[in-house]
């Protein structure tokens, strides 16, 4: 969870439901990276994200009154905008790639890897999976980038994508065995995906 | 490498990217000044801003101009069947006075071919 997400309060949705602008500001703060990477990582182009994730937030903005928690508010959001990507996605055939757009970005991007610092991560690998990812089916996208981009549990997950508990987890375990499959030196051993 | 270690890299790979910052203003902006938002009944009603304002003062003229085209079209028919109603009165008149001549016509003649034979009985 950012700062952004923790420094905004219940008071501060309160606040934004009454049309408040700095409480919008700080709302719109909080949740933007969770919204713009999911839209970025689902439909591929920093365009088409920036597009998805305006709307997310202007289509909040109307229905913020049914909005009852920042629980809520979260999950509202990360549904929506998995849904909508998800119908852009089902709507053309193939998009452009993701990992100029996204490694463009991540230049410019002054936020500390949290990895980083540990000296245990590898750019070339996650580069390699962000490319897997774009081959997986729209909705298995979905529910890895909720895995792992929000650190959501399979529940909430299914929760989100309104999926039976048991899709979510073979959607999981079969994108991570092609991500396996395609990965060299990644080999595991199959009883190591009960860990899901 | 591990389940745990392909996760690990994954959750690197996936970590949230924060948008770039003119993308943050359009979006702060677009979100704090969005006029369809909903907003308080007192504000809707009483203090109503220059679009709300506008938003009524079109309403009201595209209902004007329905009603106004409504009682155009009204208006039209009413003398659209009017002028029927007085063809159809004139082609009735003419009919009747074109009766009228065909039976003087048809007496005449009546009266003349009668008048003949009485003048002509070996005719």
């Amino acid at each position: 969870m950012n700062e952004a997400v923790r420094q905004f309060t219940d008071h501060d949705l309160a606040l934004a439901r009454k049309g408040d602008a700095q409480a919008l500001t700080a709302l719109v703060l909080a949740h933007q990276r969770s919204v713009y990477s999911l839209a970025l990582r689902m439909l591929g182009t920093r365009d088409l994200a920036e597009d998805l994730a305006q709307d997310v937030f202007m289509q909040l903005n109307r229905n913020l009154k049914s909005i009852e928690s920042r629980q809520h508010l979260a999950f509202w959001l990360r549904k929506v905008t998995a849904f909508r990507a998800i119908d852009q996605l089902r709507q053309r055939a193939r998009l452009a790639t993701t990992s100029f757009d996204e490694d463009k970005h991540l230049e410019g991007d002054s936020h500390a890897h949290p990895y980083s610092d540990a000296g245990l991560s590898d750019p070339l690998l996650q580069r390699h999976l962000k490319l897997l990812l774009e081959e997986l089916s729209p909705p298995a996208r979905a529910v890895v980038l909720l895995r792992y981009q929000e650190d959501l549990d399979p529940v909430d997950i299914a929760r989100t994508l309104e999926m039976p508990i048991n899709t979510v987890k073979s959607h999981l375990k079969r994108s991570l065995e092609i991500m396996r499959q395609k990965t060299p030196g990644a080999r595991l051993s199959r009883g190591e995906d009960e860990s899901i | 490498m591990s389940q745990d270690d392909l996760e690990f890299q994954l959750r690197a790979a996936l970590r949230p990217i924060a948008p770039s910052a003119s993308f943050e203003k359009k979006l702060i902006a677009c979100v704090t000044n969005d006029p369809r938002r909903a907003q308080p009944m007192a504000k809707r009603l009483g203090g109503a801003g220059w679009h709300s304002r506008t938003r009524w003062l079109s309403l009201a003229a595209a209902a004007c101009l329905l009603v106004g085209v409504g009682l155009q079209g009204r208006m039209q028919l009413r003398r659209e069947r009017e002028n029927g109603l007085e063809a159809r009165r004139q082609v009735v008149e003419a009919l009747r006075v074109t009766s009228q001549k065909l039976d003087l016509a048809y007496e005449i003649v009546k009266s003349q071919s009668s008048s003949f034979a009485d003048d002509n009985p070996g005719a």
